[in-house]
């Protein structure tokens, strides 16, 4: 747990977060970490360390696993979002979340980018089609499908599923977005565009991604944190944690011993 | 031998006799209705028979009992001739015959009453002319005449149809002064003025009508005596002569000289009137109509009440309610409602649709017709909701069944885009569970259509007086008694006098009804198939 050294902004700070699928099984363990502003933070660490749920806490998205409950409080600018007063929904269009698998849903690629502005209230046609059009430029597959985007979006390759699904998250305009290891499922051509969309996406949105693959912290990410067995073990600038890292675990996790 | 045991292979066998027997009874089941039902509508050469006791008898051959031995042979054949005879079935020893003909001349007469005559046409009566039966052009001539009759005899019914509607006025105003003698105030000065008042608009709408009623009345009679002038005189096997009036009359014909096409033809038209016209004779022949038509509602009736219901029920089920025991012992419960027999729906509907709610609408709605019951009494819409309660576990299963393969992560997905969950369940959910839901109307469909328990004590009759929907004011009367062929076969095949001649029939409806679930079905799973396309799930 490092300090905040240069004076970013934060955006999420959790304190002394437990979080528990049901009494008996705890997944995260007094977890305290914050994240800055337009940057891209990682975390890493081996299968069932937590890294998941913490993500998914960030968006409630843990509130449908029924019997599950947090202890401590997650603030986001500073408003503690566990607090009954608010709106699940609007937590929600502000904080999009990518998921591994990509899950477009089965209708045309217009209607998956324009479903989260409409849902959120918008119906004018002409407004949606902007928000479409440039949600698809930042996700960069405008190029690619703008003389089809009445097509059913299952028709597109895996690669193209997931960038589809940034960009609907983009289109609500989202503070922050979280992705679930958004290209394990991809092969590298795909694997690199992904990371290329994310590196522009860093400069106007703060991002958290959860990876298996170190080398794509080290390429993408500003900050990395390390989990394991629900407890945040390190969290650091990226290169300090993969040349330098604090603690024994962090090392023996980086270069291979484990995990 | 002990490879074999390892490898299983008597079981393959076992498996796959049990399937070939389902299969077999299946399709020997099918054969046998398609056979004996379309065999039905063919028009059946006429044989006459010459025993050797000096007895002859014409009719169609309708079985065989073939021992090899043409001693104990004999020979079912269908007479006809009720009105003669007093039974349509003869079995005759052909050691017993002493020659078979088949004279072109022979005819069969469909009858509105007592069933097919066979017989000879000895001559044709239209007022005071008469044909004999040594013309070149006799048959022609008879069924020129039977044209005749048959037109004087549908002026005959729209003059009745105008006079009903001419004295329904006065009818009205008569049914109002019976209903002020039995009312509280009977016999009160009250009420004589009212009868008294009632008396003179009548006296006044009669003497309105009456020169149009008189005109009307000659026509009638000049009419009826005309229809009554027109018979045929027939002969039947023995030579006895009969009157036959041409307007009760079907159609006739004379088989033996019929060619392949026109047999073909008449086939058709056979079938036609099956699938077209109303039953007559206690419905064991004529047609179906009233039957397909009530049958077809009611599952239509039945789907509109179960599917939103059923659908609804399984969302809560299975997207609100709280995964728990409650729930658990709630899905138990439904399963086992399943199985519950389907009489004892029918009793449920009768006590709680038909007494209960209809009672409660007559005394509401329907007072002043009181104690003549409106909904109060077994109808399609009772019916409907009885079979709507009856297959409301198999659309919630197959509902329950269609939202579970929904992928979670479609769901996560319009969550996490600030979706409310109902908004998830309209966008994401029910699209994706669409066929799910196809399936349990498919289900409900077949289970519907063919039950016929429950609706034996919740609106069905033998014959319907009028269908559920015409042309009069509020077009669909859901209040309205119907038919419908799983009945019918019942009431035709077990419950008509002459379950003999009626057997064909059965068969014929079976196949009727066989045909008509197979088609709504086939209908929703086109649309099914359709939607499947649609949301086929994304593949990597």
């Amino acid at each position: 747990m490092s300090e905040n050294k240069k004076n970013e902004t934060v955006v999420i700070e959790t304190n002394a977060l437990d979080f528990y699928y049901n009494p008996q099984t705890q997944a995260l363990k007094n977890v305290n970490i914050i994240i800055p502003e337009k940057m891209v933070t990682a975390f890493i660490g081996p299968s069932g360390c937590g890294k998941s749920t913490l993500l998914r806490c960030f968006n409630r998205m843990n509130d449908l696993i029924q019997g599950s409950f947090i202890k401590g409080n997650i603030r986001i600018h500073g408003k503690d979002i566990y607090k009954r007063d608010v709106q699940l929904e609007d937590l929600r269009k502000s904080v999009g979340m990518v998921f591994q698998k990509s899950n477009p849903f089965p209708m045309s690629i217009w209607e998956n980018v324009a479903f989260g502005p409409q849902v959120n209230g918008i119906t004018n046609k002409a407004e949606l089609n902007n928000i479409v059009e440039s949600a698809l430029v930042q996700g960069d597959l405008w190029r690619e499908v703008k003389d089809r985007l009445h097509n059913s979006a299952l028709d597109l390759s895996g690669g193209q599923q997931q960038r589809l699904c940034i960009a609907r998250t983009l289109a609500n305009k989202p503070d922050i977005i979280l992705m679930d290891e958004p290209a394990s499922a991809l092969d590298p051509i795909s694997t690199g565009k992904i990371e290329e969309t994310i590196e522009e996406l860093k400069k106007e949105y703060t991002i958290v991604i959860v990876t298996h693959n170190m080398q794509q912290a080290a390429r993408i990410s500003d900050y990395t944190a390390f989990m394991m067995l629900g407890e945040l073990i390190e969290r650091d600038e990226t290169k300090k944690v993969f040349t330098n890292p604090t603690e024994k675990l962090t090392e023996d996790y980086i270069t291979g011993r484990f995990g | 031998m002990a490879q074999k045991k390892q490898s299983g292979n008597n079981y393959v066998f076992t498996a796959g006799m049990a399937l070939v027997i389902t299969l077999g009874m299946t399709a020997w089941v099918i054969i046998i209705i398609l056979f004996k039902g379309l065999n039905f509508f063919w028009p059946g050469d006429l044989v006459l028979v010459d025993m050797e006791n000096g007895d002859t008898y014409l009719g169609e051959v309708w079985d065989e009992k073939v021992s090899g031995n043409l001693e104990e042979d004999e020979l079912q054949l269908k007479i006809g001739n009720r009105d003669l005879y007093g039974l349509d079935f003869i079995w005759l020893n052909e050691r017993d015959i002493a020659r078979k003909n088949y004279l072109e001349n022979a005819v069969t007469l469909e009858r509105e009453e007592y069933g097919n005559f066979y017989g000879f046409i000895s001559s044709i009566h239209m007022g005071d002319t008469v044909y004999q039966n040594n013309l070149a052009d006799f048959f022609d001539r008879a069924q020129e005449a039977h044209d005749v009759a048959l037109s004087k005899a549908e002026q005959i019914r729209e003059i009745q149809n105008e006079l009903v509607e001419l004295t329904q006025p006065s009818a009205e105003i008569q049914r109002e002064i019976a209903l002020v003698g039995i009312s509280l105030e009977a016999n009160t000065p009250v009420a004589s003025k009212k009868v008294e008042l009632l008396q003179k608009k009548l006296s006044e709408k009669e003497e309105a009508i009456a020169p149009q009623l008189a005109s009307f009345n000659s026509t009638l009679e000049k009419l009826v005596v005309e229809d009554r002038n027109m018979f045929l005189e027939v002969a039947d096997a023995s030579g006895k002569i009969k009157k036959i009036a041409l307007s009760s009359i079907v159609r006739f014909y004379q088989p033996n000289e019929m060619g392949v096409i026109r047999k073909s033809v008449h086939y058709i038209e056979k079938i036609w009137e099956f699938v077209a016209d109303n039953p007559r004779e206690s419905n064991t022949e004529g047609g179906v109509f009233p039957a397909i038509f009530g049958t077809v509602l009611m599952v239509l009736l039945m789907s509109i009440a179960v599917v939103p219901i059923g659908v609804m029920a399984a969302i809560y089920l299975n997207e609100y309610a709280p995964q728990g025991m409650v729930v658990r012992f709630i899905r138990l419960s439904v399963n086992n409602l399943a199985g519950v027999p389907s009489i004892v729906f029918g009793v449920f509907g009768l006590g709680f649709f038909v007494y209960v709610v209809g009672g409660s609408i007559d005394q509401l709605f329907f007072g002043d017709t009181l104690p003549e019951p409106t909904f109060g009494t077994g109808g399609i819409l009772w019916a409907s909701l009885t079979l709507a309660l009856l297959t409301l576990p198999v659309v919630v299963v197959a509902t329950e069944e269609g939202l579970l393969a929904v992928p979670r992560a479609n769901k996560e997905g319009a969550l996490a885009l600030g979706a409310t969950k109902w908004q998830m369940i309209r966008n994401v959910v029910l699209p994706n569970a669409m066929p799910g839901i196809l399936t349990g109307l498919i289900l409900a469909i077949s289970r519907g259509a063919g039950e016929v328990a429950p609706l034996m004590i919740t609106g069905v009759v033998k014959l319907a007086p009028s269908l559920a929907l015409d042309w009069s004011f509020p077009f669909l009367h859901l209040d309205r008694k119907f038919m419908h062929l799983g009945f019918h076969i019942y009431d035709v095949g077990f419950q008509s006098p002459n379950v003999e001649a009626a057997k064909p029939m059965v068969y014929s409806t079976a196949l009727l009804l066989i045909v008509i679930v197979v088609m709504l079905n086939l209908f929703a799973i086109y649309v099914r198939n359709n939607l499947r396309k649609k949301f086929k799930t994304a593949t990597f």
